[in-house]
């Protein structure tokens, strides 16, 4: 089986916003990748790898869209044990949702995978849109915001449990299909390849590049495409129009009573 | 306690490596030519993931659940398995070493960076694996093939952990007075039966690895006494089954007591017995007689890694009390006008005195930070330049400010710490508070792998004035090249210039200091060597601090965003704050070592 992971980087979310020329000033940001598509990744070694063996039952490769030499969160997933690695290079002014939604598209078609796994969304525009489009453009099932994940090899089917207002809903996709995940799909008994034993506990969270993974991730390849290379157009179809800090809130104030509370509730707030 | 405390700041990092001490020069070396900037940071970002988000939390919770001592057996805390799990897998324990024993050869200057992002999360559970990894580096360094073969790569593979078992009850910073001995046993040429006592062996006994190494200093009967005889051993808790090499059997080292201490509770110290049964074994590392020789190996590294400890330490304790005083209000500003002043209570961090201790502390941790990059980089070029003329000075540069970096962290590092406590005012001093827990882990890092008074006469006494003071001339070349290099920024001539008068008064006193030692007056020489460990490492700071202040302007004539600007002028200020107040104490340090001011010597024995 080959796994397709989309990774990206986006600006330290824990930074302070930065704004200019009407829009948000990244050139001093510092570049870190976007947590859910660690999670992504994570999911794939699971489902790929055989706990404690060398064994592999899937190829993961992840892919990128950025510019060629700002890559270095793919060599961080390259460290945490994926198997190679696809850049799209482009730079972000040159992409958006519908853009991203075809290359990947594009590469999932040219590698032939039989599943491909995203974040549910990027911290930093929290679009949730390139699961579903990809999966529409694929014309494959999709299961979103995935929070464990079962594979039966022999029916080639994934049964994905998913978070719901009213409980969990599990949603059986035949492969191939394209899935998205959400925070919890990295606690230690969320992932099933059906091979390594179900009462497996694995680390809570995403694993981290290793040392050891650091090195071997310099001698694993990594082929370098363009937009034109896979017949993608840049953006157009979206316009960004302004981005503003939002105004800040007004102060707290202590009232001196229950019915001052009252009153302004009432009057001032309009709530009651 | 506020909100995610960063530990160790990502850029302050990245700012000393890559701006003020250029570490990727070291990758034109051929030790780390495949060496770079991406894998630097990929590797400092996984140490300072693994700090922030399983060392840390468990931080607090490891000091009020320590190890406990049940039927002769330490039962650690019941995580710390998994944590030193997730330490070898980052590859801390092999970071530095070559390939050809597992390891990465990353420079010093990237694995001690790599460990003050851990210790910095939890010294204790730190210790574990490094402990292994200087006990390894030993084993590694001069044991024999047989002996690698049989510990070394289980050590470095993370299913075995190693001790230092160096201190005696009766015998601690004096070891020239241990009392373990070892005795040959028929046959077995070197294996030996170990029969002693030794204590404040941090990490001696737990349960979530197979075996415990402990390198153990000991006298083979019929050495001499002293330092002279006394032979370095691995002496495994568990022995390989004689023809059954898989197979372990018990090696007759007993743990006889738990130390219950102040803070580090996350790693356990004790008390361990050898040989009771007389059936402990231990195998020679190395040549005999050369124990303490070859134990300094470990102790140098463990000492640099004490400064680095206390210097995390510092910065944790720092940036919780920089984001309490930003969050918590009280009071008004000293200058807001009387009478009609309806204006709220303000930050803390408006007041006047809060910034002055932020600032020392800043200056503090900061300082010390850039200095343990200084010395692992003369570590990494005194182990690998090609040239020997560079080795051999960058050999005299780190021995003399081995000491200087161990002692400065950890008496100043308690300072910062304390300051950090302060700012949280009565909260400070409550349990519900971290700084209280960081100033009880700080305080052991002036006492252990030398105290502060063993580091000032191994400096006075010894690194400054050895082969005619040709350390501290070589340090004199290297400091003036930074001053004129710093001089060419118009505001830090004010700074130069204190700086080389200060270089100028250390060299003058070291001469005259040395010169009485020479003349037979020892304690003349010595009697204040605390007070001239302070003034060097007061210059030495201040050194680092021009070297930092000399990077930011070069970073401030350029176009910079606000936020950027002001971290350089930040640093630029705590420079001149270093040396306008700490080093401008150095004239009165100096009085004191030269006129050898005697009040605690004759205090008569009956007075006190």
């Amino acid at each position: 089986m080959k796994i397709l992971v989309t990774v990206k980087r986006i600006p330290d979310p824990d930074e302070s916003l930065k704004f200019a020329g009407g829009g948000l000033d990244t050139s001093s940001s510092k570049w870190v990748p976007n947590a859910f598509d660690e999670y992504a990744v994570e999911t794939a070694l699971r489902l790929a790898e055989v706990a404690g063996k060398r064994d592999r039952l899937a190829e993961v490769i992840v892919m990128s869209i950025c510019p060629a030499k700002q890559r270095q969160h793919v060599t961080q997933f390259l460290a945490m044990g994926a198997d190679r690695g696809v850049v799209v290079d482009a730079d972000d002014s040159e992409l958006d949702t519908i853009a991203v939604s075809k290359a990947i598209a594009a590469v999932a078609k040219s590698e032939g995978v039989d599943l491909t796994i995203v974040g549910k969304l990027s911290q930093d525009n929290e679009g949730n849109q390139v699961a579903q489009r990809v999966a529409g453009l694929l014309n494959v099932p999709q299961a979103g915001f995935a929070a464990t994940v079962k594979w039966d090899k022999n029916a080639g089917t994934l049964d994905v449990g998913r978070e719901v207002d009213d409980g969990v809903e599990h949603k059986l996709v035949p492969l191939p299909a394209v899935v998205s995940v959400d925070l919890r799909v990295v606690l230690p008994t969320s992932i099933k390849n059906g091979v390594t034993a179900d009462s497996h506990k694995y680390q809570e969270g995403p694993r981290l590049a290793s040392l050891r993974g650091i090195t071997m991730a310099k001698r694993k390849k990594v082929k370098v495409l363009k937009l034109s290379d896979i017949g993608v157009s840049s953006a157009g179809s979206e316009q960004v129009v302004a981005v503003a800090p939002p105004p800040a809130r007004p102060s707290g104030q202590i009232v001196g009573s229950v019915e001052e509370l009252h009153e302004k509730l009432a009057k001032e707030a309009k709530v009651l | 306690m506020t909100g995610s405390n960063p530990l160790v700041r990502d850029r302050d990092v990245d700012f000393l490596l890559y701006e003020v001490h250029n570490v990727l020069d070291l990758c034109k070396l051929p030790a780390f030519a495949e060496h770079g900037r991406e894998t630097f940071d990929l590797f400092l970002r996984s140490a300072a993931k693994l700090a922030r988000d399983s060392l840390f939390p468990l931080f607090r919770e490891m000091d009020e659940q320590p190890a406990r001592l049940v039927d002769g057996r330490v039962h650690e805390h019941p995580k710390m398995g998994e944590l030193y799990a997730r330490m070898v897998e980052l590859g801390i324990v092999t970071a530095g070493r070559p390939e050809e024993v597992g390891g990465a050869q990353l420079p010093s200057c990237i694995t001690s960076m790599a460990y003050l992002y851990l210790m910095a999360g939890n010294g204790g559970a730190v210790g574990y694996p490094l402990l292994t990894a200087g006990a390894g580096h030993l084993i590694e360094s001069f044991g024999s093939d047989a002996l690698r073969e049989l510990f070394l790569e289980r050590m470095y593979g993370g299913s075995w952990s190693g001790t230092m078992a160096l201190t005696e009850p009766q015998a601690g910073s004096s070891l020239g007075d241990i009392t373990t001995s070892a005795s040959p046993i028929e046959g077995r040429e070197d294996v030996y039966r170990i029969k002693g006592n030794k204590i404040f062996i941090s990490g001696g006994d737990h349960q979530f690895l197979d075996n415990i190494v402990h390198l153990t200093l000991a006298r083979r009967v019929g050495d001499p006494a002293g330092v002279k005889g006394i032979s370095l051993f691995a002496v495994p808790r568990m022995r390989p089954v004689a023809g059954a090499p898989e197979q372990l059997e018990f090696n007759d080292v007993h743990t006889s007591q738990l130390v219950h201490k102040i803070g580090w509770k996350g790693l356990a110290s004790l008390g361990l017995s050898y040989g009771e049964n007389e059936d402990c074994r231990g195998w020679l590392v190395g040549k005999p007689c050369q124990g303490l020789r070859y134990m300094f190996q470990m102790m140098n590294e463990a000492r640099l890694l004490v400064g680095a400890n206390a210097t995390a330490t510092a910065s944790a304790a720092y940036h919780e009390s920089l984001a309490y005083a930003r969050v918590r209000t009280q009071g008004r500003r000293l200058d807001r006008r009387t009478g009609a002043d309806s204006s709220g209570p303000v930050a803390l961090i408006e007041h006047p005195d809060v910034r002055r201790m932020l600032l020392r502390q800043k200056a503090i941790v900061e300082g010390s930070m850039s200095l343990i990059v200084a010395s692992a980089r003369y570590a990494d070029l005194a182990e690998h330049h090609e040239d020997p003329a560079r080795r051999e000075q960058a050999r005299l540069l780190l021995d003399m400010l081995t000491p200087v970096t161990k002692s400065f962290a950890a008496e100043r590092g308690f300072e910062s710490t304390s300051l950090a406590l302060q700012i949280h005012g009565g909260y400070g001093y409550s349990s519900e508070y971290l700084p209280e827990l960081w100033m009880r882990e700080q305080r052991l890092n002036s006492i252990h792998e030398g105290t502060t008074a063993i580091h000032s006469l191994d400096l006075l006494g010894r690194k400054v004035v050895a082969k005619g003071g040709q350390a501290l001339m070589t340090l004199a070349g290297v400091i003036g090249a930074d001053i004129q290099a710093a001089h060419q920024h118009g505001e830090l001539v004010e700074l130069c210039e204190a700086v080389t008068h200060e270089l100028e008064r250390t060299g003058k006193l070291t001469q005259v200091l040395g010169a009485r030692g020479l003349g037979g007056d020892v304690i003349g020489m010595l009697a204040h060597s605390v007070d001239y460990l302070t003034l060097f490492s007061n210059l030495v700071v201040a050194w680092q601090w021009l070297r930092i202040a000399g990077a930011s302007c070069k970073a401030l004539q350029g176009p910079l965003a606000d936020e950027r600007r002001a971290y350089y002028q930040a640093k630029v200020e705590a420079a001149r704050y270093w040396i306008r107040t700490e080093l401008a104490d150095n004239a009165r340090l100096a009085k004191l070592c030269e006129s050898a001011e005697d009040s605690y010597l004759k205090v008569p024995d009956a007075g006190w």
